[in-house]
């Protein structure tokens, strides 16, 4: 577990753990930088395998400053005696720095909606979009990843809801309300519907606008973001497949 | 206080807040009277933060903050919830032995306690 800081590997023996740092999948090295742990190559992690790979990451745990446990004798002087050896970071919460969420090293998720039911998935989707999978969640900063939904047009609901429920607008001019069913508007604009319910489950605010730009929904099976490789969404909700 | 030191407490408002007394006094006041609110609410805004990363954390390994809890009261680690986040956000190896820990000591809902083993539980204890 390579871990920046000196401090930390106090704690726990680190003799293991520098040997685990291995369990990292990708490192692209041009990141390696500011990262400071040792990229190893080997992918040997003996025992019990994590379920969700993802979430150990190096996005994660980015959290440190440039190793100062290392402060040059001239310049100690610089710094208080209760900093000489880095800030920190057991004492104080940590709060995320503008290159710990930056858009273009965020993951990309993608999940066929074909026979889902529509607000379970739609809820993982938010709960992926906001980022609370993840430890280093903050609810002032978006910390959360894109999402990519296809086949829109084939997401299910339970019931009667196909043709009861109702998708209401209203223009602001007096007589101007809009309702539509859910089968209508499938026929019309079947991406709306996924929109509309990841909206209603995201926070209402400048954040909660800025990460529904983050959810991609498209009609058919196709998508134009190859280039972001994205991974499977894992989804925990055992009900969220249509019983057929 | 007299007007400067009001009209250097409101550096940074919005609009004539800033500039002119009666509008700044005002608004003084309400920063005072709510940093004084929040000197209180920050702590509990801090460890419901806390306690949102360490249930993302242990949710990632299967259990969630409940359980978890629950486990480590049972082993009587006295971690506290500040501690818990770092350990979750930094040392995640060291995080998954907690929760192993935690597992073992609580399995959790799903393993319903029959009236039969509640003695063996309590031995164990």
């Amino acid at each position: 577990m390579a871990i920046l800081c000196a401090s930390t590997s106090t704690i726990f023996s680190s003799s293991e753990r520098t040997s685990f740092g291995s369990l990292k999948k990708t490192i692209p090295s041009n990141q390696s930088s500011f990262l400071g742990f040792f990229p190893v190559a080997a992918l040997s992690k003996p025992g019990s395998v994590l379920p969700t790979t993802l979430s150990f990451s190096k996005r994660d745990f980015r959290v440190c400053f440039q190793d100062l446990s290392l402060v040059p004798e001239n310049q100690r002087w610089m710094f208080e005696e209760s900093e000489a050896d880095g800030p920190d970071i057991w004492n104080n919460t940590w709060y995320p720095k503008a290159k710990d969420h930056i858009n273009t090293e965020k993951t990309w998720y993608i999940v066929d909606a074909t026979d889902k039911i529509l607000g379970r998935l739609a809820s993982t989707i938010a709960v992926h979009i906001r980022g609370k999978n993840l430890a280093t969640y903050t609810p002032s900063v978006d910390m959360g990843a894109f999402v990519i939904v296809v086949n829109a047009e084939k997401v299910a609901v339970s019931g009667k809801k196909r043709t009861q429920k109702l998708y209401r607008r209203h223009s602001g001019r007096p007589g101007g309300m809009k309702v539509e069913t859910f089968n209508q508007l499938q026929q019309r604009i079947p991406e709306r519907i996924i929109e509309h319910a990841v909206r209603g489950m995201l926070p209402k605010g400048r954040l909660g606008r800025a990460l529904f730009n983050h959810l991609k929904v498209y009609k058919g099976p196709d998508h134009p973001h190859d280039a972001q490789k994205p991974i499977e969404l894992p989804i925990r909700d055992k009900r969220v497949q249509k019983q057929r | 206080m007299n007007k400067k030191e009001i009209l250097k407490l409101a550096k940074g408002f919005r609009g004539r807040a800033k500039n002119c007394i009666r509008i700044a006094r005002e608004r003084v006041e309400k920063a005072l009277q709510y940093s004084y609110r929040d000197r209180r609410n920050k702590k509990r805004d801090m460890r419901s933060l806390w306690i949102q990363r360490i249930n993302a954390g242990t949710r990632q390994h299967g259990v969630n903050y409940g359980n978890f809890m629950h486990g480590l009261m049972k082993e009587n680690i006295q971690l506290n919830r500040k501690v818990l986040s770092e350990i979750s956000m930094r040392e995640p190896y060291s995080f998954k032995a907690l929760v192993d820990i935690s597992r073992n000591a609580f399995p959790g809902n799903k393993n319903v306690v029959l009236p039969t083993r509640k003695a063996d539980i309590s031995i164990n204890v």
